[in-house]
């Protein structure tokens, strides 16, 4: 099957149940997308298909034939970084960096179908992700930060 | 000649030990609070955040090597019992299964005192064997086919059932470890008890925790040429190496670790795990290297824990609030093994008293073992202790915060000698104003539905670090730094820290610095990331390597700017001969330098002696209970921290705010559930486990006061990373139970514990 990742085509030969995940990571060397729980409960493999957030470990592989997949490794563009990643920088939004991928495609997600979040939105929006170190107070900053950037256009 | 080894003292964790130092070349002036930093002391962006946010960043199980295998563990579900067969054979004879280990491939292997993969199972989800195959697919299935047979024996879960007559052994040589139960003592406590015009008893109750570190525990190893290179996600590359050579009979310089990002530890790894062996005897068996990495389950259920505590405290005052008596007697059910990180030291510690008693009896138990985490012990005493002293101001109907300024230690109070700076009474007046304390304990009691309360804990933690620690700083023929120490980065922020004490001193932009960190093979000796202790062990060091390097790159430069090294200043990478205002770039010196390399060495030298290093801490929380289903919500957490210098005040503020939420996570949720007859983990994953999501934090006010503490080390820095979680959860309490008007007296503050009368009612 042809799996279309961060733009580029890959042919794929995969058993019907293997995750996007495990074919991110084992087959295609994105190791960006990360393994934590492995059943949907944490968010760190949090990837965008067709442009909306989605745990990589909940979705097949199977069913991505023709999808487009983003992973934190096409988040940049040409080396600049997107303005999420830009501001998770810049708010010092991570410790370990272990969930930050995840972190990223989730706030990409939210600001594309909320480009002016209120904080209490953010706090919804990233309640599917955990960050064990406690980022939070500054994962809510530059998700915000990232809103005010036009991140949503980014 | 002068000496150049001695001894010093350093405490971890609560454990004081004596060790021997190598005396630095030089011992530089201590950096005052009126030095002239430009810096230490900046909001240096996290210098590996850019690896982190574009997926660059390789974690242990990012690692993929040609021909790698991928190893699973076999794991035993009940917590007690004997393995009386095994057999893999099953398991090999699958297609694409290329080994496995168990018992005899592990012989006299042990972790924490226990043999790895041993026949006796103590714990559920104990690991016996690992299977490795071409893919983790694979592996995890051909467990399903090997052969096993578990006679089930009797097991205990307590410190009760474990100390009972004719319990059932959980360690050959009995319940109790070595020092269990451990008493210490200070003046008497049945005097002052006597003495006191109000006593209070209580007991309070704190639940096992896990660590549930977002990447599990987990090594690749890589067997090669007479080799072990061993990539690990560890806080302690140096002890995980020596524990390998040890295990595998190897010398110290044929085993190499490697940690270059490490997706948490908290505590629970400082060393070589079951993963770790199984991967690398595995890889020495097979010659290929071979990945074993903990799946979620095996992490929440045989990876680590805070153990749960009881409590049992006494406390006697004078009317006018003077402490005359703490009487702690606390039992602390380690898990099948352990360290006696126990509730009781910081009864002796936290505030002025001379009459102080503790008995702590510690267990081993039939549930997995405990692991430090984040202020082990401390965090667990000072729910208790905090809690109690709220309870004593309520009964001499005086504010808290008053009654714990009345009982101020201006000394450590145990070891009765000084401390090197203490700030714990600026930290209770800056937070308290910031708080607006005054003006909410004044507020009306709520009657209606929803109640608000306040509350507040001190903390006293260590972290003053200490020797031995190496650093290297190597300036390269373009004019690049490297830092190169083999301290970890846990995602405290090592990496910058260091960077930026090594700019300083060389006068260089922090740009043109790049730490090393985690190798055992290219690095120089720095401990473990434990204790909140490598800002102030290895600061120390890479400043004196630095200023070794500093002096070498002034006189050359001397030689090219026809002056004298002293004339010269060294700022943003350019430096500048004061008497005939001629300047060079760090970088053109180092060109004409060409490949001869300027190499600094420094290391960490002894701590101060008859002198006590420690942080501490004044936290304030604000609740709202909801007396109809118990819900507490958190309203604002303000806590003020003296910390020494504060090198990175935006990575020092993310530490702050991360131990403050795990503090949150541990007093209103997180709590591992035993099946308390069949001792079967009941939530080993992220869903029934609660740590805190990002919509449970509240508003966190989180701050430092004061400055360097000179006397502690010549960089004026002490930890940080602790003291945070220490206090929230007795200052989350205090003000649930202000709310309420009752006392509170277990953690996590779940509806039922919160409501009594959720709790008859069920």
């Amino acid at each position: 099957m042809r799996l279309i990742v961060n733009g580029a085509a890959h042919d794929v030969t995969v058993p019907g149940h293997e995750t996007l995940l495990g074919t991110l990571r084992e087959r295609l060397q994105l190791t960006g997308t990360k393994l934590a729980c492995g059943r949907g409960e944490c968010g760190a493999c949090t990837v965008l298909v067709d442009g909306a957030s989605a745990y990589a470990c909940l979705v097949l592989t199977a069913a991505c034939e023709g999808r487009e997949i983003t992973t934190i490794e096409g988040v940049a563009r040409d080396g600049e970084l997107h303005p999420v990643q830009a501001a998770f920088v810049a708010e010092d939004a991570l410790q370990c960096g272990y969930c930050t991928p995840g972190q990223i495609l989730a706030a990409i997600s939210l600001l594309r179908q909320n480009p002016n979040p209120t904080e209490a939105d953010v706090r919804r929006g990233m309640s599917g992700n955990l960050c064990r170190c406690g980022a939070y107070p500054k994962i809510v900053r530059a998700v915000l930060a990232a809103a005010r950037e036009g991140a949503a256009n980014g | 000649m002068a000496k150049r080894f001695v001894t010093t003292k350093v405490e971890v964790e609560g454990r004081e030990e004596t060790t021997v130092v190598e005396l630095p070349s030089r011992e530089p002036t201590p950096w005052d609070d009126d030095a002239t930093l430009h810096v230490v002391g900046q909001r240096i962006p996290r210098m590996d955040a850019l690896e982190k946010v574009t997926g660059e960043a390789r974690f242990t199980a990012d690692v993929q090597l040609p021909g790698m295998l991928h190893a699973a563990l076999l794991r035993v579900p009940i917590p007690g019992g004997r393995v009386v067969r095994l057999d893999l054979a099953p398991a090999l004879a699958l297609n694409g299964v290329r080994g496995a280990v168990s018992l005899d491939d592990v012989r006299d292997i042990t972790i924490d005192g226990v043999q790895v993969f041993d026949h006796t199972v103590r714990h559920a989800n104990q690991a016996i064997a690992a299977v490795c195959a071409d893919s983790l697919e694979v592996a995890r299935r051909a467990l399903n086919a090997v052969a096993c047979e578990v006679l089930p024996e009797p097991h205990v879960l307590t410190v009760a059932q474990a100390t009972a007559p004719g319990a059932p052994l959980v360690r050959p040589r009995g319940n109790l470890p070595r020092n269990s139960p451990r008493t210490m003592t200070r003046g008497d406590v049945d005097a002052g008890l006597r003495d006191a015009d109000v006593t209070i008893t209580r007991e309070y109750r704190t639940p096992a925790a896990l660590h549930s570190a977002l990447e599990p525990h987990g090594a690749v190893a890589d067997w090669s040429g007479g080799v072990l290179t061993v990539w690990e996600s560890t806080q302690g590359i140096f002890l995980t190496r020596s524990e390998l050579a040890d295990a595998f009979d190897l010398p110290l310089s044929k085993v190499r670790v490697i940690k270059n990002y490490m997706g948490g530890g908290f505590g629970a790894k400082n060393g070589a795990s079951h993963a770790t062996f199984a991967a690398a005897a595995l890889s020495m068996k097979l010659g290929r290297p071979v990945r074993c990495v903990l799946d979620r389950e095996g992490e929440q259920t045989d990876a680590g824990n805070r153990p749960a505590t009881i409590q049992r405290v006494t406390l006697g005052a004078k009317r006018n609030g003077t402490l005359t008596a703490i009487k702690l007697d606390a039992s602390v059910p380690l898990g099948a093994a352990g360290w006696l990180g126990g509730p009781g030291r910081i009864y002796h510690d936290l505030y002025a008293c001379p009459n102080v008693h503790t008995v702590e009896t510690f267990a081993y138990v039939s549930s997995s073992p405990m692991a430090s985490f984040r202020a082990p012990g401390h965090t667990e005493g000072a729910f208790g202790l905090e809690r109690a002293l709220d309870e004593l101001a309520r009964e001499l109907a005086m504010d808290p915060l008053e009654l714990r300024r009345r009982n101020y230690a201006a000394n450590d109070q145990s070891k009765r000698r000084q401390y090197s700076g203490k700030r714990l009474d600026e930290c209770y007046t800056r937070a308290a104003e910031r708080f607006g304390w005054a003006a909410a304990r004044s507020r009306p009691r709520d009657t209606g539905r929803i109640r608000r309360g306040v509350g507040m804990a001190s903390v006293v933690w260590g972290g003053g670090g200490g020797p031995p620690a190496y650093a290297t700083v190597r300036i390269n023929g373009d004019g690049s730094i490297e830092v190169l120490t083999g301290a970890q980065d846990l995602g405290t922020g090592a990496r910058t820290v260091l960077a930026q004490i090594a700019a300083e001193v060389l006068g260089a932009k922090v740009s043109e610095v790049r730490t090393v960190l985690g190798d055992t093979e290219r690095l120089p000796y720095a401990s473990n990331s434990w204790g909140s202790i490598t800002t102030a062990s290895v600061g120390p060091a890479v400043r004196v390597a630095a200023e070794e390097a500093r002096d070498a790159l002034l006189e050359a430069a001397a030689g090219m700017l026809d002056t004298q090294p002293s004339d010269l200043e060294s700022r943003d990478s350019e430096i500048h001969a004061k008497s005939n205002d001629r300047c060079m770039l760090i970088r053109d010196v180092c060109e004409k330098l060409g490949n001869v390399m300027i190499i600094g060495q420094g290391s960490r030298g002894p701590n101060p002696e008859n002198t006590t290093l420690a942080a501490f801490a004044a936290q304030f929380a604000e609740v709202e209970v909801d007396v109809e289903t118990g819900r507490v919500r958190v309203l604002r957490i303000v806590s003020a921290h003296d910390s020494g210098r504060i090198i990175n005040p935006t990575l020092a503020e993310s530490q702050l705010e991360g131990g403050i939420i795990q503090g949150l996570g541990y007093a209103l949720f997180e709590e591992r559930v035993l099946d308390a007859r069949l001792g079967l983990p009941l939530n080993p994953t992220l869903h029934d486990y609660k740590v805190p999501t990002i919509a449970d934090v509240p508003a966190i006010d989180a701050f430092f006061v004061g400055g360097a503490d000179t006397v502690a080390n010549h960089t004026g820095a002490k930890g940080l990373a602790e003291p945070p979680i220490i206090g929230v959860a007795p200052a989350i309490a205090n003000a649930v139970a202000d709310a309420l008007g009752h006392d509170v007296p277990e953690i996590p503050l779940t509806p039922w514990r919160v409501l009594p009368a959720l709790r008859t009612t069920g």
